[in-house]
């Protein structure tokens, strides 16, 4: 689904972000993205959804290789992914149905269509009563729930998040990884880019871990007592 | 766990259903852009005031232009040329040039003041009438007042009338009383002339002045521009709501416009008109038409919908999520 042939990203000024990186997420995977800051997992996120170009080495998403995808055919790209971010990035002059509803406003879904997908997103999300509120009413977790069922109202194959519970008390965090891990229960293919360690071992998922942009280890499933040895 | 049913990817719409959601999207933002300037009401009215003063300072100019030429047009002895004759011309002949005269076609009246009569009516407007009855003989010769048809009513023909009348038997001389017309032309046409620059300077700052604005309105708007492309929308979805924006800026400031002009000549028209009825008893200032307000309003439009164009341009292609 998500495949990474030796890329290196190079940023101006020389800074490396990413060197020589192999990675392959299958379809229908749920992996995190671990590392402390500058390790490469935002660099990693953005190559995927074309928001950089890999300086070597290939991207494939879906077998087809997006290292040299013309400009225009970014937003077609785009539009089979859902990005969730750590500041949810709403947009405060409209409310949360239509915050939802954009990505089927983009693409050109019919209005029933339209009404009947963004309620079943923020069913999903629990937010069925909130969709006439402006975003900025919402509590944090609100928010970042209205930022995820605009990510997914759209059936995306792939799900990416960055930092998704950066923000968030840990009680409110689980709920999210638990809502990403519905997702990737349906078939999602999810990656969450996240430091909060503690979290992320009890979803027993495959982690992969980034230090200085290389891959130290990307095992595909992991218990507890592995994380003790690796810390 | 139990095994969840797999998702099924959406279908992608088919053509009518996004050509339909098309329609309805450029709907949306129609409405959608005008609330924005509602929602502004501060910034939006001084852009829309700053819109309609600079249109509507050259629309009134224009038509106070237009209004004068018609002045000059319903001034009938403009253009008159008088005929003065050999004061031996004999009767007859004078009859016959009169008639030669009316039968010419850029020739509309004809009048013939005979020499008793130029003198008596000289005598009654001057105050030399003593002075006149001295003199052994009438001066003054015989003479035709031609009034050309309206078309000829120009320095141009006029002067070939002149010049053609000029070779007619027992005609010594041909005076054309132009300069004025020839001044008031010369007038009319200097300050056409500045209307039209001041129009285009004023119409480029309106050009600006939306621009500008639309330009800020993407500068505020960056972070939402970067995430609706990350949602994967395209630029012309993202530069549609900018457009249409600078289209109401067109529009409102146009009919903004319309109005100040409509409200500057009804305030100007009584004491115009007091002014101008000591020349000619039948004016009556002209307010603009139906079709000059459509054109006020559509360059408006026009340069509302190209100011943010420009602003647009490669802006929003330029501005990437990161």
């Amino acid at each position: 689904m998500i495949e990474l042939q030796n890329v290196t990203k190079r940023y101006p000024g020389n800074r490396e972000a990413l060197t020589h990186l192999d990675l392959t997420i299958e379809q229908g995977e749920m992996a995190f993205l671990t590392g402390p800051s500058g390790a490469g997992k935002s660099t990693l996120l953005k190559l995927i959804a074309a928001i950089e170009r890999p300086t070597r080495g290939q991207v494939f998403i879906n077998r087809k290789n997006i290292t040299k995808i013309p400009k225009r055919k970014v937003p077609a790209l785009r539009r089979h992914m859902g990005v969730v971010f750590q500041d949810h990035h709403l947009l405060h002059d409209r409310n949360v149905f239509d915050n939802v509803s954009l990505p089927l406003q983009i693409a050109g879904f019919a209005q029933v269509d339209i009404n009947r997908r963004v309620r079943a997103a923020l069913d999903k999300v629990d937010l069925l009563d909130k969709e006439q509120m402006m975003p900025i009413t919402l509590s944090g977790g609100e928010q970042q729930r209205v930022g995820i069922a605009r990510a997914v109202v759209h059936k995306p194959a792939i799900l990416l998040a960055d930092e998704p519970t950066g923000n968030l008390d840990p009680e409110l965090s689980a709920e999210i990884m638990r809502l990403f891990s519905d997702f990737n229960q349906v078939g999602v293919t999810v990656l969450i880019a996240s430091h909060d360690l503690e979290l992320i071992k009890r979803m027993q998922k495959r982690i992969i871990r980034l230090r200085a942009g290389e891959c130290i280890d990307s095992q595909k499933t992991h218990s507890a007592q592995d994380f003790e040895i690796l810390n | 766990m139990a095994t969840a049913k797999r998702q099924q990817p959406l279908a992608k719409p088919n053509l009518k259903t996004r050509m339909r959601a098309y329609v309805r999207d450029h709907a949306r933002v129609l409405l959608f852009s005008l609330g924005k300037l509602y929602r502004t009401p501060f910034a939006s009215s001084f852009t829309l005031l700053m819109i309609a003063i600079a249109l509507a300072l050259p629309a009134c100019l224009y038509v106070l232009l237009n209004n004068l030429q018609t002045v000059t047009h319903k001034l009938d002895n403009a253009g008159q040329i008088s005929l003065f004759l050999h004061s031996k011309t004999p009767e007859s002949a004078i009859e016959q040039l009169t008639n030669k005269l009316n039968d010419h076609a850029k020739v509309s009246t004809v009048r013939y003041i005979p020499a008793d009569l130029a003198l008596q009516e000289f005598k009654k407007l001057s105050e030399f009438d003593e002075l006149l009855e001295g003199l052994p003989s009438n001066p003054l010769p015989p003479t035709l007042v031609v009034t050309p048809i309206d078309s000829v009513k120009k320095i141009e023909p006029l002067n070939e009338l002149k010049n053609e009348f000029q070779t007619l038997a027992n005609v010594e001389q041909v005076q054309l009383d132009m300069q004025w017309l020839q001044r008031l032309q010369a007038i009319t046409d200097i300050i056409r002339r500045a209307i039209t620059a001041v129009g285009i300077m004023l119409g480029l700052s309106v050009l600006l002045v939306v621009g500008n604005s639309i330009r800020l309105d993407i500068e505020n708007r960056r972070a939402e521009i970067e995430v609706t492309k990350l949602i994967g929308a395209s630029d012309r979805f993202i530069r549609r709501p900018f457009l249409y924006g600078g289209m109401w800026f067109g529009l409102l400031g146009g009919v903004l416009a319309l109005l100040l002009v409509f409200i500057v000549l009804l305030v100007i028209k009584q004491p115009a008109q007091e002014l101008i009825g000591l020349y000619n008893s039948d004016f009556v200032l002209k307010l603009p038409s139906f079709t000059q307000s459509i054109s006020l309003v559509g360059s408006s439009i026009f340069l509302g919908l190209f100011g943010s164009w420009l602003a647009v341009g490669h802006r929003i292609a330029k501005i990437q999520p990161s």
